[in-house]
């Protein structure tokens, strides 16, 4: 109930400002020039536990409201985020017309009563679209917020986001209230005595004069002058109303140590230092008249820009004088560039003068241009990789989002890797697709999740020495699991397609790889495991619990090991191996995301549905390529009856047989001797590809 | 012929096909009992799955019978030791593999010395308050005090084993030569709660807790003296006081409570902060200012995340707080983990003859690979 009222009284506020104002029309259509925008978007703020630029925060708000980093306005022109966030705290009245509220199911917009002629299923609304039925979302909401989240309907769940995102786009709108409007003076008052010479004040003033207006306050307190209560009484009232929702955005830096107060303020809290008598720093007054001036130029693009770096600077040198900011400018440019954007771009076209290079094998420039592209496009990745370690002072991986970063970075460098060894010019495909395949994850996941990338870590996380040993190698794991996967899957297909037509040593050769890149995966997944289970003992008193997280681990570790062991005693051939591994892929998949979604443990986040249908999207892709798989080897199996099923008893071997002194005799003897079958086309280049077609288990 | 059985039996413990089908199994087991953790608790899980010899899973209406991890694993160290180190070929080509094989056999060793040969339990300490013992969060004891009026008391403990199996018309029965009285533990509940029936408070069983900590054990006992006087009475474990009698003239105190463990030193809590991200609800840190005293000597010393108390082989965690949600001004508790366990630093060692047995071993075969494929290209 005192959610509908607060929504109700504010909703009415900003639908006040809709209705009284009437801005210029110029400014109705017309974006903020870029070197406005480049102004606002530096302004440090702190938010969810650090201080970070604005442009940030509206990233990342827009994400959550709009799920897109751009939002149109009601003339359909597209603004960065930032833009929209500087119009929605400079124009409210007009931003309350951007349509950036996403409605994914219409019926949440039914149900609440709002008509929807001309709306989608799934659209986006403006907050004036939304106004004559906030008092019922927000009930609704209320209400719906009491279930636990996984028993609600997509409507309610819906539905709470809706409230969110309504009362996200109300807050922000009234951030800048404090700054635009004044409050009038009751003249004749002892209150009014203070304020010589003005006939309303600003909240500024109020702060100013808060030591002597308390002093006042309390003088009267005893008293029964009504009148004189009361002047002062307004202006308290009225300075708290006009910051009720400036504390959405904490941009007033402490002007003391970062031990003594590691708080950033709001002018909300400067109203209440000074209510409680206290002197409120010079400097934070300065802020207050700087934003009141930014506030009041608005309209103005030569001086609101003058007065936004007024603003800028002062916020800065508070910040640095207490050693905060310093990698603000960095985690702008990082925002700005979109460098991930580009890899994505240099990937697919990697893959694409790839696949144009399979059909011009001699084309010089096709085989530059797709190294240049890949390279490029990696580049890009590592460069974004190292600016987010830069930034936040971390090792590379210490959220889900960054573990989707760095797996695609190395999984593609493995995939250089096994190019460069072996020249086959399909890990050049792969590592372009895996790089864009990644990039496409890492940003869907940023758009599903809607919050900050880089963001603070809770207690337990908080240690650059596990998160650079355990978590790094357990998801170099995971990448070189994935990797083995695709390439284990590019094998298969090609078995599928081409049957006995496949080129053998190619084929011999990717499988190798394979296999190669399991080894790899397999002395990462299991050095981090157990160092995650060191790094468990060390924080919660226990080796191994059993958790979700940490059998998923173990699975990936087992899966691996029974791959090499199966190889090495020649229970998997080539086409086993990519079967394994392919399957392996979908066990990386379960660590990596599944068991996170079980809802259960220690590492259970509570996604919403998008992730699974992601995830059970990949399962379904390669099982069926195992499956199939395995029908073509059953197939071609039968195609060559002369080689077909040699099950060759000697690659039954134990560790009892594997330890006999090798010879250099027969293939089938060398297939004894050798614990390594793998290493046997490279002793035996001549038969390795009949030896390789005839039993691929 | 028994040569001939003893060499297969060899054979078989050392093939990489029993590696192989053991690996498969205890990755479904692994699987099974992770997705089952979305049904039952933990602990019933790692009962079930991971600490058992046979285990039973159930598919719809079906029961199919598996081999418990426990099994698997065992197996898996005889294959380990008689195919991966006994047997198999010595030589640099094998040397990593050998080194991996003993790390892993040290891991499981870890795991063994873990399983049955450590204590783990926690202390709740409000700032002020010392303790000299830590308590189980999952076993359970009865303690028998008598005063013995000079300010010391007597106490005898029945271990959670000797009455567990208490059920309704098979009570367990539990003497001491110096106690008065046959202890007859009628019904022990793992989970209980009192209700009020018609004769009184009786002791309601209800489901096992998800997370086994939470469950609250109950038992019905009955004191039965030399002349056959019984005295009945119900023990709950989270009773506010103890259950009182009086036999032949001498008073007793029976209390149903988390199993008890001494602590080689007294542990104090001075101060207990919890640090937020600023603006934010986030933790940042938990930090608890403790006092370690023992004999006349008292050390001062910071416990928090990540970074444990090591003492008198025991390993003392920041496990959690409260009460949740404390304003400013309200009494803080601080709960430490407590773990005793001789092979603690096993994993970490094994861990490095792990890595160092992979990296070379694969190393080697990387180096050795790019050298023939590079050089033939």
């Amino acid at each position: 109930m005192r959610d509908l009222l607060y929504a109700l009284i504010v909703g009415l506020a900003l639908a006040g400002h809709a209705a009284a104002s009437d801005p210029p029309s110029e400014t109705v259509s017309a974006s903020f020039p870029p070197s406005v925008v480049k102004r606002f978007e530096s302004l440090p703020i702190q938010d969810g536990g650090r201080v970070k630029p604005i442009a940030s925060f509206a990233r990342f708000t827009l994400l959550r409201i709009a799920g897109s980093t751009r939002a149109k306005d009601a003339d359909g022109a597209s603004h960065e985020s930032v833009e929209w966030l500087l119009r929605l705290c400079l124009f409210p009245e007009v931003a309350a017309g951007d349509p950036v509220v996403l409605v994914e199911d219409v019926q949440a917009a039914e149900a609440v009563g709002l008509p929807h002629e001309g709306k989608k299923k799934r659209d986006r609304w403006s907050y004036a679209e939304l106004l004559p039925a906030l008092p019922q979302i927000i009930d609704r909401a209320h209400a719906d917020s009491g279930i636990d989240a996984a028993q609600r309907s997509p409507i309610q769940s819906q539905t709470i986001r809706l409230a969110e995102s309504a009362l996200t786009v109300l807050r922000i709108g009234r951030a800048f209230d404090f700054a635009r409007a004044h409050i009038p003076l009751q003249q004749g008052t002892r209150a009014a005595d203070i304020f010589p010479n003005q006939a309303e004040v600003t909240v500024a003033d109020i702060v100013v004069h808060g030591p002597a207006l308390a002093a006042l306050e309390r003088e009267l307190a005893s008293s029964d002058e009504g009148r004189e209560k009361g002047a002062v009484a307004a202006l308290w009232r009225g300075a708290t109303d006009l910051c009720a929702d400036a504390q959405t955005l904490a941009w007033i830096p402490p002007s003391v140590s970062i031990d003594e107060d590691p708080n950033w303020k709001t002018p909300a809290d400067l109203v209440l230092a000074a209510r409680r008598g206290a002197v409120v720093a010079e400097s934070h007054i300065a802020l207050l008249r700087a934003a009141e001036e930014v506030a009041a130029r608005r309209t103005d693009p030569v001086r609101l820009e003058i007065a936004l770096g007024e603003l800028h600077d002062r916020v800065l040198s508070l910040a640095t004088a207490r050693g905060e900011g310093a990698t603000l400018e960095a985690e702008v440019v990082y925002q700005r560039l979109g460098l991930l954007r580009w890899s994505l771009v240099a990937f697919l076209v990697g893959f694409a003068l790839t696949a144009l290079a399979w059909l011009r094998p001699k084309s010089r420039a096709l085989n530059s241009g797709k190294w240049l592209a890949a390279a490029t496009a990696l580049g890009l990745l590592i460069t974004v990789i190292v600016l987010r370690c830069w930034i936040r002072g971390r090792p590379p991986v210490s959220t889900l989002y960054e573990t989707v970063l760095f797996v695609t970075a190395t999984g593609a460098l493995v995939a250089f890797g096994v190019e460069w060894v072996h020249r086959t010019r399909v890990a050049i495909a792969a590592a372009c697709l895996f790089g864009a395949c990644g990039i496409f994850l890492a940003n869907g996941y940023e758009r599903l999740d809607g919050q900050d990338t880089m963001p603070s870590l809770v207690a337990v996380l908080d240690t650059n020495f596990w998160l650079s040993t355990h978590v790094t190698s357990i998801t170099l794991g995971y990448a070189a699991g994935m990797l083995a996967a695709l390439l284990a899957s590019t094998y298969l297909i090609i078995s599928l397609v081409r049957g006995p037509r496949a080129n053998a040593a190619a084929q011999r050769g990717l499988a190798r790889s394979v296999y190669g890149v399991t080894c790899f995966a397999l002395c990462f997944a299991v050095v981090g495991t157990i160092l995650g289970g060191i790094w468990a003992n060390e924080s919660w008193g226990r080796f191994w619990g059993w958790d979700p997280k940490e059998n998923g681990a173990l699975l990936i570790c087992i899966s691996q090991i029974a791959l090499v062991h199966g190889r090495r005693g020649g229970f998997l051939r080539d086409a086993g191996t990519c079967m394994a591994a392919a399957f392996g892929g979908t066990i990386v998949a379960f660590s990596w995301w599944g068991v996170n979604l079980l809802g259960v443990g220690l590492h259970s986040y509570g996604f919403t549905s998008g992730v699974q249908t992601a995830l059970w999207t990949y399962y379904g892709v390669q099982w069926g390529i195992v499956g199939l798989g395995g029908l073509a080897w059953l197939r071609d199996r039968k195609r060559r009856p002369g080689l077909e099923g040699t099950s060759n008893p000697a690659v039954r071997s134990s560790a009892t047989e594997v330890s006999v002194a090798p010879s250099k005799a027969r293939p089938g003897r060398a297939r004894r001797a050798q614990p390594d079958v793998e290493e046997i086309p490279a002793a035996l280049p001549s038969t390795s590809a009949p030896v390789a077609n005839a039993d691929p288990r | 012929m028994s040569g001939q059985i003893g060499r297969t039996l060899l054979r078989v413990f050392s093939s990489l096909g029993l590696s192989c089908a053991l690996l498969v199994l205890l990755g479904l087991l692994t699987w099974l009992g992770t997705l089952e953790q979305v049904h039952s608790g933990l602990y019933e899980v790692q009962r079930k799955y991971f600490e058992s010899f046979v285990l039973l899973h159930d598919v719809g209406p079906f029961s199919i019978p598996l081999p418990g991890a426990n099994l698997v694993l065992s197996l898996l160290a005889v294959n380990l030791v008689v195919g991966g180190l006994v047997r198999i070929r010595k030589g640099s080509s094998t040397a990593g593999i050998l080194v991996v094989h003993v790390g892993i056999l040290l891991l499981l060793g870890a795991a063994f010395v873990k399983h049955h040969a450590s204590q783990d339990g926690r202390v709740t300490l409000f700032e002020g308050q010392s303790s000299s013992w830590f308590e189980s969060d999952m076993r359970w004891e009865i303690a028998i005090r008598e005063s013995l009026g000079d300010g010391t008391a007597r106490e005898h403990v029945v271990a959670q084993e000797s009455f567990e199996h208490a059920a309704e018309g098979e009570p367990v029965r539990i003497q001491a030569p110096d106690l008065p009285f046959t202890l007859e533990v009628l019904e022990s509940l793992p989970n209980s709660r009192p209700q009020k029936g018609g004769d009184g408070v009786q002791l309601r069983a209800v489901p096992r807790e998800p997370e086994a900590e939470r469950n609250i054990a109950g038992a019905r006992v009955a004191l039965v003296d030399a002349r056959g006087q019984r005295t009945d009475g119900l023990l709950w474990g989270a009773q506010d006081g103890p259950f009182s009698t009086t036999t032949v003239g001498r008073r007793f105190e029976l209390e149903l409570r988390r199993e008890r463990y001494p602590l080689p030193f007294t542990l104090k809590l001075a101060d207990f902060r919890k640090e937020d991200h600023p603006r934010s609800s986030m933790p940042k840190s938990f930090e608890s200012d403790v006092a370690v005293a023992r004999s006349g000597d008292e050390r001062a010393l910071t416990i928090s995340m990540n970074e444990p108390l090591r003492a008198d082989g025991l390993v003392v965690y920041q496990a959690s707080w409260g009460p949740q949600g404390a304003g400013p001004g309200t009494a803080l508790y601080s709960t430490f983990a407590v773990v005793r366990n001789p092979a603690d630093s096993l994993p970490l060692i094994a861990c490095f003859v792990i890595a160092v047995g992979l990296f070379t071993h694969f190393g080697r075969k990387l180096a050795r690979h790019v050298r023939i494929e590079r050089g033939g290209a």
